[in-house]
């Protein structure tokens, strides 16, 4: 009895005496946030999958102690969160802006702070502020030339926005507006897709209602290709006849881009090759352990500009390549889509590949391992 | 200085005190939840609070705050304001783009009278349309909502824009230095301001016009001017909000008010104010506002997952709100006592079940006879459903105008059966979710719980079945049960604790959401099961077999509300909660059961849209709560329940599908599509619009 109860009291000493040695060692570490925005959807997911990954590399997890914080959509509450992270004595503070305007003046704060604010995906208008980002106006142009390229140079084209009223959006949709009007190809139908597939469905589901899909030569859909595809199969079109479209970069579509009857594991409905003329583009959910990535190497002293212009990971029809297991290694050697048995999801983002972040991959992005 | 303007002067007598006490609980009970969860936040705090940091979350909770309080203004006027968020968002952009980027030094004053005079004039409108032509609230200020969003949207289409640093120097920085922010003052000159008014003329028929309109009118109050004048007032709210929300961006964003409308709602409640007007005040909202800010606050100090905020954000609302109606006749005190007056009467074999089951009928109520009834002739059929017509063929109306404009603008309508197929199959959602929402309103109450629901329903429906068919047999009956499950608590909620409807479907609405994240871990998995995916997609003899099946389901709907017992009793409750008890409608039972419609209704939804999509995402439900609304109120009923019927509602649903596929065919931008689906709203009611006395 009095053994067991010494032995309790060693074992809880020394556990103490742990604690205290894990504490000291917190403190040298830099305390990292991360503010995300919403987390209810795939994107988000994955690159907050990727940032913890690249946080639990080898490279980083004695360097770095990173808390994840999220705001939901509220942009008030992002400015609280950024503020309490600033007096809980952060060093540096990776963030999703929620708006781009509207943290400006917690930023700026922080930064007079001496703490590192870095923005992925959306930007901070901020001047202090690190931006890492695509360029949204050349992902608009861009796939809308490739659309009018596929097109013959004219012809009349449906167009499926994103969320109004962000600014992602309007560069979008204005670039691709602008490559349109300039070719002389004519929209004759346009909808608020909302980055969504389900509501991707509805909306072209609507447009369709008075159309026949033999009416319209090409898709630009910032969401929404893979539903199309669909359902362009259910209204008995063949898969040859698929109209060329321009959309997401998610897994769903890639795999649809595969030449029809390519042995694919666990592919199943839509989610099967079928040869489909795409381009397939996304803000790539890399960027947020891109960002983390950079924000450490500041703390070490080193350089870093002002704004990060990630490469547009455009994946079309003749470059589309799938994986085997998605480690870093065989990305850099060109693959770019996932088999359905092991991604199960179809809108499942497949832009995980930079050149820059050799410590994730898909298992990064899947589950936030980063590789060995 | 709260206790003391909240006790009134102490010449009162002791008893007075204490009434005194009683009449502010809810308000009591606000500050005194506030106080102690400053303490808290003080006390896990790492290190102890600054006055940098009071500053911080002064100003950090203000926005809300501010709008809060306008929207209590509408509320206790018996109103209900959607159209708020959208008011502070408009503000927001009408300053970032109107101030000139050169001046760093622009007045202050100046565009807060700017802003302010902005939110007054939506004010207005919505008063306008409240108080002049009598129009529902709800429906008003929701199809202002749309209006103004687009309106929002045409001024600055993407965040940007530049608000002068002078505003948040005014705003965000210290009244007293190292004593008072600036923000603590202006909510401290808003609620004097608030303080001021109650006691006017004005105050005190805002009170009596939400307490009892008629009982107001006859008494000689202006019933119309006051409430134009609370739209108007709670407008300036918004725009003051607004400008607070510029000043703190330092920059405009057209969706920045968005997210506002729903923690408005519960700061409201939580401040003591009841739904349904006449009781509450502007003070406790200010503290339910700020009760929202630092239990999120405390969500980042503890570090817990964000899965649980919105769980424990019901939750506060749901104890705030309990312990703000805890007292000896509060109807769970009521309900405790008449089960304890069961039991005994039950073991001393008093109750009327217990006594000898005899015919007891008096003479003159014996059935009168098939053969009279025979005899007397039915009046007309159109003579008998005038008032059902009357209601619900606007709609029907309506559609046909939308049906001739889509034909001649984009034409392949009538000629064209695909366009009917998409009609039916696009409105099937809205028309299954309006006999819920449907009957809930009949009741004279809301469901906000559906967007969840329908979300958390398709989620498990994907997770589970993961493609199988077979899964589908046990999947189907295990999300309805969880439905019954998630009606059954709401209508407990409100019948048993005796909390207002919009308060338990709001807290249900996000303990689902949390329940949805946790349980797909933030992204849901799987996809629906084949059979599902051809039912919403696929083809049977041309048609979609979601559509036959729509059409039984419509009967079904039809007779269970036109020709049941059921029926009858949710609009007997509907129209008068007591003469129905009274004649013997057991209540309670009635409205537990329509809450577990609704869900089931909804989780029926959340399974065909995640046949319809293939997959289930968590914000699936979001965008079918305002619509639901809408379809049962532009189908002719009232939306303080006892009329409507359900063909009307299905009308609703078919009027809206084919508007916004209308809009979508056309090349319009969304801004305008937004005002112009707000105008139809409008213009809907307008038509259904009850001519007292003309």
């Amino acid at each position: 009895m009095f053994n067991k109860t010494l032995k309790g009291a060693m074992t809880a000493a020394s556990m103490l005496a742990l604690c205290a040695g894990a504490a000291t060692a917190q403190d040298e570490k830099h305390k990292v946030f991360l503010s995300m925005s919403y987390i209810g959807n795939d994107w988000q997911a994955e690159a907050s999958n990727m940032v913890k990954a690249m946080a639990a590399h080898e490279s980083m997890a004695d360097k770095i102690d990173l808390q994840v914080q999220v705001a939901g959509p509220n942009a008030q509450r992002q400015i609280q969160q950024i503020n309490a992270m600033v007096q809980s004595g952060a060093d540096a503070i990776v963030v999703f802006p929620i708006s781009p305007t509207a943290l400006n003046n917690v930023v700026k704060n922080a930064c007079d702070k001496g703490v590192i604010v870095i923005a992925y995906d959306g930007e901070i208008t901020e001047p202090c502020a690190y931006n890492v980002t695509i360029d949204q106006t050349e992902a608009g142009k861009v796939t809308a030339e490739w659309l009018v390229e596929e097109m013959g140079g004219e012809g009349k084209v449906m167009l499926l926005t994103g969320v109004p009223g962000t600014s992602v959006d309007a560069a979008r949709t204005a670039a691709a507006k602008e490559v349109f009007e300039d070719a002389g190809v004519e929209v004759v139908g346009e909808a608020v897709g909302m980055w969504s597939q389900a509501v991707a469905r509805t909306e072209l589901s609507k447009l369709m209602s008075t159309r026949s899909w033999d009416d319209i030569d090409g898709l630009w859909l910032q969401v929404g290709c893979y539903t199309a595809n669909s359902m362009q199969l259910e209204a008995g079109r063949s898969a040859e006849e698929l109209l060329p479209c321009a959309g997401e970069g998610s897994n769903g579509g890639r795999i649809q881009m595969l030449p029809a009857g390519t042995e694919v594991e666990g592919a199943s409905g839509a989610y099967m090759p079928l040869g489909a003329r795409r381009i397939s583009y996304a803000s790539p959910p890399y960027s947020g352990a891109l960002a983390l990535k950079l924000a450490v190497s500041m703390l070490e002293g080193a350089e870093v500009s002002k704004l990060t212009t990630l490469p547009l990971p455009v994946v079309t029809s003749d470059t589309v390549q799938l994986c085997e297991t998605g480690s870093w290694e065989e990305m850099r050697d060109g693959c770019n889509a996932f088999l359905p048995s092991i991604v199960s999801n179809p809108g499942w983002f497949a832009s995980i590949f930079s050149s820059e972040t050799p410590e994730v991959g898909l298992n990064a992005a899947l589950v936030g391992q980063p590789e060995l | 200085m709260n206790t003391q303007s909240m006790t009134g002067q102490p010449q009162g007598s002791i008893p007075r005190i204490r009434q005194d006490l009683r009449r502010h609980q809810a308000v009591l009970v606000a500050i005194a939840v506030f106080v102690g969860l400053f303490g808290l936040t003080n006390a896990i705090s790492p290190y102890p609070l600054t006055y940098f940091d009071v500053s911080f979350m002064a100003s950090g909770g203000m926005t809300l705050a501010l709008a809060a309080m306008g929207q209590t203004m509408v509320i206790l006027s018996g109103g209900f304001d959607l159209s708020a968020g959208a008011t502070v968002s408009l503000v927001n952009v009408v300053l970032a783009t109107q101030m000139d980027p050169a001046d760093f030094e622009a007045n202050v004053a100046l565009w807060t009278a700017i802003g302010i005079g902005t939110g007054m004039v939506v004010g207005a409108f919505n008063g306008f349309f409240v108080a002049v032509l009598r129009l529902q609230p709800i429906v008003v200020t929701l199809a202002t909502m749309f209006i103004v969003q687009g309106l929002t949207l045409l001024i600055m289409d993407k965040p940007g824009g530049f608000v002068s640093p002078s505003l948040g120097g005014f705003y965000l920085g210290d009244a007293v230095p190292n004593l008072l922010p600036a923000s603590v003052l202006v909510i401290g000159v808003a609620v004097l301001f608030w303080v001021w008014l109650k006691n006017t003329r004005y105050g005190v028929s805002l009170y009596a016009v939400g307490s009892d309109p008629a009982a107001a009118e006859a008494s000689g109050m202006r019933r119309m001017l006051t409430v134009f004048l609370t739209y108007t007032f709670a407008g300036g709210f918004y725009g003051l909000a607004g400008v607070f929300v510029s000043a703190q961006t330092g920059s405009g964003d057209p969706l920045v008010g968005n997210s506002l409308l729903l923690p408005m709602f519960a700061a409201v409640v939580i401040g003591g104010t009841r739904l349904g007007g006449g009781r509450g005040g502007l003070l406790g909202t200010v503290f339910g506002a700020y009760i929202l800010m630092i239990v999120v606050n405390m969500l980042l100090t503890l570090n817990i997952s964000a899965y649980y905020s919105t769980i424990a954000e019901s939750c506060v609302l749901l104890a705030a709100v309990l312990a703000g109606s805890m007292s000896k006749d509060s109807p769970l005190a009521q309900k405790l006592q008449a089960a304890g007056d069961y039991l005994l009467a039950r073991r001393g074999g008093l109750l009327v079940s217990q006594r000898e089951q005899v015919d007891r009928r008096l003479p003159f109520s014996a059935p009168a006879g098939g053969a009279r009834v025979a005899q007397a002739r039915p009046a007309s059929w159109w003579k008998a459903n005038a008032s059902t017509l009357r209601y619900a063929l606007p709609a029907y109306g309506a559609l046909l105008l939308v049906l001739i404009v889509t034909q001649v603008t984009l034409g392949n309508v009538f000629n064209n059966f695909g366009y009917w197929n998409t009609l039916l199959v696009l409105s099937a959602f809205l028309a299954i979710l309006a006999l819920g929402q449907g009957a809930v309103i009949l009741t004279g109450g809301l469901d906000l719980s559906v967007p969840w629901t329908i979300a958390l329903s398709g989620i498990l429906v994907a997770g589970v079945v993961q493609g199988s068919d077979v899964a589908l047999v046990y999947a189907v009956p295990l999300v309805l049960g969880i439905a019954v499950a998630i009606g059954f608590l709401n209508g407990l909620g409100i019948v048993a604790l005796g909390l207002s409807p919009i308060v338990v479907t709001l807290a249900m609405n996000g303990l689902l959401q949390g329940a949805a994240l946790l349980w797909s871990d933030g992204t849901p998995a799987g996809f629906a099961a084949p059979a599902l995916r051809w039912i919403m997609t696929g083809k049977l003899l041309g048609v979609t077999p979601v559509i036959p099946l729509l059409a039984l389901f419509i009967i079904g709907a039809v007779l269970m509300l036109g020709h049941t017992a059921f029926g009858r009793r949710i609009y007997a409750l509907g129209n008068s909660e007591e003469a129905a008890r009274l004649s013997g409608v057991k209540t309670g039972r009635v409205l537990i059961s329509v809450y577990i419609l609704s869900a089931l209704c909804a989780a029926l939804v959340g399974i065909l849209l995640t046949g319809f999509s293939g997959q289930a995402s968590l914000g699936m439900g979001d965008d079918y709560l305002l619509p639901s609304i809408a379809v049962v109120v532009v189908g002719g009923a009232l939306i303080t329940g006892g009329r409507g019927h359900y063909m009307g509602m299905f009308g609703g649903a078919l009027l809206l599908t084919a508007m916004q596929m209308l809009l979508a065919g056309t090349s319009l931008p969304y801004a305008f599509r937004s005002v112009f689906f707000g105008f139809v709203i409008l213009a809907a009611v307008i038509a259904l619009r009850d001519r007292k006395g003309g």
